[in-house]
């Protein structure tokens, strides 16, 4: 083959499956001609080359605002239904940091657990040491220097361990103590408790969509927990309601969870 | 009856809660993504993109963010070097997500996703080269004159392209080809297109794709032996 021939038949020996015959002449012919060999080298190289091209750039963040502005503008972004805020906070806008949900929820469950725990059935009651007049769980975040519910002395349930412990007590361990016990006093009223209230500060740093959804999924929750509480207080020796109730108080505790891992 | 209530309530929480923290993932996949942190060789996201097709016909957000930067980088690299001109590119990246977006809702998945937002940019860009009538390809057909003859040596042969070649100078490169040369390396050597696909796409024959392609790289060659050269004597 000549040099002319080579370079004539370089597209189809570059790209395509080249007929044996003429592929072994190119191949002999690259062989003793250098200048056609570097040839058919470089153009490999610039087509291999060429494919690292096709994620190298990146286009500037304003590309996506604008996307996401006009998908907005043309109705194909829907935001979530979820109600009116009700519950809507009342205190000043602050930048809360988030270290008081961890003790919270933790104090939750553990609060759960002593009422489902400690609540006497009506035969039994009479038979057994006077139980502490709880008359509808609450709790109130800790101060921070109660030892008990600690940030750090706490091991702060994974909401799968959470869900998934059938004994109460292994939860309220040594870890609620006295201090889940002076929080029982309050009653837990229609509107936003003071850990509620904190939770929904907390979490109106957030996107609107996003704290819309927290905020009704609190209020969800704290029906729950109403419904189920009035349902023991009606039947205090029914295991399933104690079970329900419970349930209740560690779905508090998982979304005040999922709101920490949000937020920090 | 109040039993029934609280099961009922209390699934239905929790079939939200399942979703939510499905989103709360969304979310995270798309701040990964953002980050350039996204790997799409993790079972975890291919299965994040399936299901954020999924999100994104609901019109969530989050769904079409996490597409979004999945595929930008594609996206924007092809319209940059079919035009370059990055605020150009931008407008055409833009362009093409929008139309992508807004038929996503007749995406059935016969194609992979990527596929169809592919084709999709290559349609949204040469749309607009043709309105600006710039050559999409270039019509020649027949040979030049100087094919007639071996090809002469651009530069000195002592600069031998083989061995490596600088990316820059290759995107700058790429960017001096005429706008048919460039259109047709661009489909085949940067972005994969066959050449049955390239003709289909920008209309043109099969020869015509594989006679543009192979003076593209030609020119590229020269183009990045001048480039050497000139680094050479400016040291």
């Amino acid at each position: 083959m000549t040099c002319l021939e080579v370079q004539r038949a370089l597209p189809e020996f570059l790209d395509d499956a080249p007929d044996v015959a003429i592929q072994t002449d190119f191949e002999a012919h690259l062989k003793s001609c250098p200048d056609c060999s570097d040839l058919v080298s470089d153009l490999k190289l610039i087509s291999s080359e060429a494919r690292q091209l096709a994620t190298s750039e990146e286009p500037a963040p304003r590309v996506w605002a604008r996307i996401a502005a006009d998908l907005r503008a043309e109705g194909l972004i829907r935001e979530p239904e979820s109600a009116r805020p009700i519950l809507v906070p009342t205190s000043p806008r602050r930048r809360w940091s988030a270290w008081w949900l961890a003790p919270v929820a933790a104090a939750l469950v553990a609060a759960g657990s002593y009422v489902v725990n400690h609540r006497p059935a009506p035969q039994v009651a009479k038979q057994q040491a006077p139980a502490a007049p709880v008359t509808s769980p609450a709790v109130t975040p800790p101060a921070p220097e109660t030892p008990a519910v600690a940030s750090h002395s706490v091991p702060i349930p994974a909401p799968q361990e959470v869900a998934e412990k059938s004994k109460p007590t292994d939860i309220v361990g040594s870890s609620a103590g006295p201090a889940a016990g002076s929080a029982m006093a309050p009653a837990i009223e229609p509107e936003p408790s003071a850990e509620d209230q904190q939770f929904l500060s907390a979490v109106s740093t957030l996107a609107p969509s996003t704290r819309a959804t927290y905020e009704s999924q609190l209020q969800a929750v704290n029906a729950d927990i109403r419904e189920s509480q009035a349902y023991l207080d009606r039947n205090p020796g029914d295991p399933e309601a104690r079970q329900h109730l419970m349930d209740a108080y560690q779905q508090k505790a998982l979304l005040y969870q999922i709101a920490l891992d949000r937020i920090q | 009856m109040v039993f029934w209530h609280l099961r009922n309530g209390r699934e239905r929480f929790r079939n939200f809660l399942g979703k939510f923290v499905q989103r709360k993932e969304f979310e995270a996949a798309s701040e990964a993504l953002a980050a350039g942190k996204g790997d799409l060789t993790d079972p975890k996201q291919r299965i994040t993109e399936s299901e954020a097709i999924e999100q994104a016909k609901q019109g969530q957000e989050a769904a079409f963010e996490v597409l979004y930067h999945l595929h930008k980088r594609r996206v924007y690299s092809l319209c940059l070097r079919m035009v370059s001109n990055p605020a150009q590119a931008e407008d055409l990246a833009q362009e093409a997500f929008l139309q992508l977006f807004r038929k996503i809702g007749t995406f059935r998945g016969e194609s992979a996703f990527s596929t169809w937002l592919h084709r999709m940019t290559v349609n949204v860009v040469l749309m607009q080269l043709r309105k600006k009538g710039l050559p999409v390809v270039s019509l020649e057909e027949t040979l030049e004159a100087d094919d007639e003859a071996p090809r002469k040596e651009f530069g000195t042969k002592d600069l031998k392209l083989t061995g490596s070649i600088d990316r820059l100078q290759l995107q700058r490169a790429i960017d001096r080809l005429p706008p048919g040369y460039r259109t047709v390396f661009v489909l085949h050597d940067v972005e994969g297109f066959e050449h049955n696909e390239i003709a289909q796409i920008v209309g043109c024959s099969i020869g015509n794709s594989k006679s543009q392609l192979h003076k593209a790289r030609l020119k590229l060659r020269d183009y990045l032996k001048f480039m050497r050269a000139e680094k050479a004597k400016t040291g």
